[in-house]
């Protein structure tokens, strides 16, 4: 009668969250050839057949494994790198690299880290490279040589920020570099008086002034390309942080790309699934052929790893100012900034995408931006009419409910960046936008009120991967300074579990296979020391990760 | 014209304009006419690119070679790192296009070329579609984007005139003057602009102690235009110059606040003069950029070579204006 061919798996835990309304809680899992077999009590599950119970669950707690439906593999890319940002990081080995809070900090910091380096033996003109720094969190003050200097006057120093856009280099990087007071180009930053004036300050903006640094040490950090390690370093994070599935949201799926995929997706202990999304801003012809290269792709297709996202994007980063935003732009006066892609050329790209059958998503941050994609999917819509598109506005983070009405009746889905609540909630209530602005920042009540489908992320490595942390920021909406920014746009801990399980499945086309714990599904659970829902909003985010299920082979993030 | 390792840096030409205006037009007829200079054009993607099978030479994936010895290279998702592969071609070409996309600002995209010494910035020339341009305009989510663009401009190249009235293409004029002062404006059709543009012949060369320093005279071509004869008809039929030799000593805030006020029909100037600040220093201007630093090199005399459009009112003009920026001053150190 029964097919008996695989052996069963019963899990028991302290409790089960199911994310499926129709069966929320349960005691026991059935998992079979990777897939769950049922949800129940043992006495249901065990009619199945021969079982073996597993009670290594029996004091923690199941959830779906958790999706991260907006990150980047770089996440696990950076650690060849010093971390130098403003708040506590995660590192792959599961240390906590503590966060830096004054210049005075950072500059101990690199001291400390040349001192190592001079240690285990690096070559005195090793370059020390490091990332994360963000100088919005230092108000008026700008980091310079006088600072780096004092770190090493002989080992090059050479510090990314965290907006992609700028670094700090130190006196001896400038002298490799050749970068002096005569060096034209712009984006070279100058002391502007004071004993040094008219020399470079160290800090250089944009990609010409940073590729005067770049080009004597190599593509460092964001520019590298993925290797395998990297891979593996994402994969331990997601790990930790109880996630099995996530996307890489900007990739070219080049040959090289591709292969670094598949061959470490291809190990066991590469424990995680992911969707790389096809990078579609490119020239004025490059869709057609675009679109074709991401369907030929999928016939790839394995159980780790899906093709067939595309990633579109339209302007630029709220705290770096190059969003594009609506009246009445930034709050303290900046120019509105600038559009990736100008909008007619997305809606026409759009539609090649759309028409080829492609799911779709779109990086806009700035409401003007939004606003601009809702226009052109409409009119798309109104010519190729395609039933459950979910095409998915990314970030969005200035969309308010006239906005989000249009996109439910247009079935657009959004993913809401609800990290920035938090990492750049004060900033964005300060100087980007203002109060009023700031308090429907990532409107995530707004979005369920109008009925679109509502996931929520942390755009790893621009704020850390833990879906955890994410929903946390959703259901409190607090920032460091202690604002709570918009109390009514707050998720409830039920909501914000389902936005970063079922939700994010959604608006990736994987809710039939992942995000809830019900028969048929993939057997992918985050296994919790704690319980959600005994911790309550408030402390959501301190939830303890045991680790991984995925695909019915158990992954713990600590090893006993 | 070769270039061997000592020779001046590689002219580099940023082409801007919006969607539409026809860049490719303009990079495309300069690669038809190239006429034995080797030109490297780099472009966001080869959808736009109608190469005929007879001029098309090798192709993969990022390049094309053409049969002229020309290639375009697609920029793919790194600007510096197209840049260095033009570089690091066995055979150095003699400019170097960058066509920006529809939607960016061009400027950003030319300081690529004021960041390797093997570059030169030529110049940034940003196609207007003499039609559009007004609607675009007046587009609220463009508008700020395109005046970026347009306020970038060395050159302004206004396309299309072929499908406007001269009545449009002098309002056109009027409203781009309006709105952006004072810049050099050129007219075309499908994006045929003289190849003269590009070229940087005329640039004085540095004298750096090699025999007697020769005498200049307005008009002075001697040095640029031997090899290609075609070049310098062209050339002059479109220019008028000026070669002069200023012997004072100047400073760099004062020469900085004249080129900064340049009338339109001036193109180009570059040359080595004396100032207070730098001792011997390089004056260049193009368009609306100026730059006055300390020399990298060591002239035998002050020398500072003029280019305006000869369809202006400018023949008398230009010595005048280039008496009052350079002459009448105190001549000693």
């Amino acid at each position: 009668m029964r097919p008996t061919s695989a052996p069963i798996t019963i899990y028991v835990a302290r409790d089960i969250l199911t994310m499926n309304p129709m069966q929320a809680s349960a005691t026991h899992v059935a998992v079979r050839d990777g897939r769950i077999l049922g949800v129940g009590d043992l006495a249901e599950l065990a009619q199945w057949g021969e079982y073996t119970l597993d009670t290594r669950f029996a004091d923690c707690v199941l959830l779906p494994g958790l999706i991260e439906g907006h990150c980047h593999l770089k996440e696990g890319g950076m650690w060849d790198m010093e971390y130098l940002g403003w708040f506590d990081r995660l590192n792959p080995w599961g240390q906590t690299v503590q966060g830096l809070h004054s210049m005075e900090a950072v500059v101990q910091r690199l001291t400390e880290i040349d001192q190592k380096m001079q240690q285990s033996g690096a070559a005195p003109d090793k370059p020390l490279l490091a990332w994360g720094f963000d100088p919005i969190y230092f108000g008026s003050e700008r980091m310079t040589v006088e600072h780096l200097d004092r770190a090493s006057t002989t080992r090059p120093i050479v510090i990314a920020h965290a907006n992609g856009h700028l670094m700090n280099v130190n006196s001896p990087m400038l002298r490799t570099a050749e970068i002096d007071e005569d060096t034209e180009v712009e984006g070279v930053v100058k002391f502007k008086e004071g004993p040094r004036k008219g020399q470079p300050t160290g800090e250089l903006q944009e990609p010409a002034a940073m590729f005067l640094v770049l080009r004597h040490v190599g593509d460092a950090g964001l520019l590298s390309p993925m290797d395998e390690t990297g891979m593996l370093n994402f994969a331990r994070l997601a790990n930790m942080q109880g996630v099995t599935t996530a996307t890489d949201l900007v990739n070219t799926l080049s040959e090289a790309d591709c292969a670094v995929l598949e061959s470490a997706l291809a190990k066991d202990e590469c424990c995680v699934r992911i969707l790389p999304a096809f990078k579609a801003f490119h020239g004025t012809h490059g869709a057609t052929q675009g679109a074709e290269h991401v369907k030929a792709m999928t016939q790839r297709n394995t159980d780790k790893l899906r093709y067939g996202l595309v990633k579109m994007m339209l302007d630029g980063s709220i705290q770096g100012f190059s969003s594009r935003m609506r009246w009445p732009g930034h709050f303290n006066g900046a120019p509105n900034g600038i559009w990736v892609t100008a909008p007619a050329q997305y809606e026409a790209d759009f539609e090649i995408y759309h028409r080829a059958g492609l799911h779709i998503h779109t990086h806009t941050n700035g409401d003007e931006a939004s606003l601009a994609a809702i226009d052109a999917i409409e009119r798309v819509l109104t010519r190729a009419p395609r039933p459950d598109h979910r095409h998915t506005l990314q970030h969005a983070q200035m969309v308010d409910a006239p906005m989000f009405r249009r996109m439910a009746s247009l079935g657009l889905c959004v993913n809401l960046f609800a990290n920035h609540l938090w990492y750049w909630g004060d900033q964005h209530y300060e100087m980007t936008m203002g109060p009023d602005r700031a308090h429907r920042l990532d409107a995530c009540g707004s979005a369920l009120a109008a009925g679109v489908s509502l996931a929520i992320h942390s755009d790893a490595p621009v704020t850390p991967l833990g879906p955890l942390f994410t929903a946390w920021c959703a259901a409190n909406r607090i920032t460091p300074k202690g604002r709570v920014l918009g109390e009514k746009e707050r998720l409830s801990v039920m909501q914000a579990l389902h936005a970063i399980t079922l939700g994010a499945a959604w608006t990736l086309k994987m809710d039939h296979e992942i995000g809830s714990i019900e028969a048929g599904k993939r057997a992918d659970f985050c296994v919790l020391r704690d319980h959600p829902l005994t911790l309550g909003a408030g402390k959501l985010k301190d939830a303890r990760v045991w680790g991984t299920v995925l695909g019915g082979q158990a992954f713990p993030a600590h090893k006993a | 014209m070769t270039h061997n390792a000592t020779s001046a840096p590689v002219p580099v030409t940023v082409i801007g304009g919006f969607l539409g205006a026809g860049k490719t037009s303009l990079v495309m007829h300069w690669l038809q006419q190239a006429q034995g200079q080797r030109i490297a054009v780099l472009v966001n993607d080869f959808g736009e690119l109608n190469i005929d099978a007879e001029w098309l030479s090798a192709r993969n994936s990022d390049t094309i070679a053409l049969s002229n010895g020309c290639v375009c290279c697609q920029i793919g998702s790194d600007l510096s790192q197209a840049l260095l592969r033009v570089l690091d071609n066995p055979a150095p070409f003699d400019a170097i296009v960058i066509e920006a996309s529809g939607v960016s600002d061009p400027w950003p995209i030319a300081q690529m070329a004021l960041a390797d010494k093997r570059l030169g910035l030529h110049g940034v020339l940003v196609v207007v579609d003499v039609q559009a341009v007004r609607q675009h305009a007046a587009d609220p989510l463009l508008h700020d984007s395109l005046m970026r663009q347009l306020r970038s401009a060395d050159l302004l190249v206004v396309n299309k005139t072929d499908l406007c009235s001269p009545a449009e293409q002098q309002d056109c004029t009027a409203w781009l003057q309006q709105m952006l002062g004072p810049v050099p404006c050129v007219y075309s059709q499908h994006g045929r602009l003289a190849r003269a543009f590009l070229q940087s012949e005329w640039m004085p060369e540095p004298a750096v102690g090699v025999g007697p320093a020769h005498a200049c005279t307005p008009h002075c071509s001697h040095d640029h235009a031997s090899e290609h004869q075609h070049h310098a008809t062209d050339h002059s039929a479109l220019f008028i110059s000026d070669c002069r030799s200023p012997g004072a000593v100047f400073h760099t805030e004062d020469l900085r606040a004249q080129l900064r006020q340049t009338p339109a029909w001036i193109m180009r100037l570059k040359g080595w003069v004396r100032t207070h600040e730098h001792g011997w220093s390089e004056v260049q201007f193009a368009g609306r950029h100026a730059s006055v630093r300390r020399a990298r090199h060591v002239p035998t005399q002050a020398r500072v070579l003029t280019i305006a459009q000869r369809a202006q009112p400018a023949a008398q003009a230009l010595a005048s204006w280039l008496d009052g920026v350079f002459e009448g001053r105190e001549v000693n150190v």
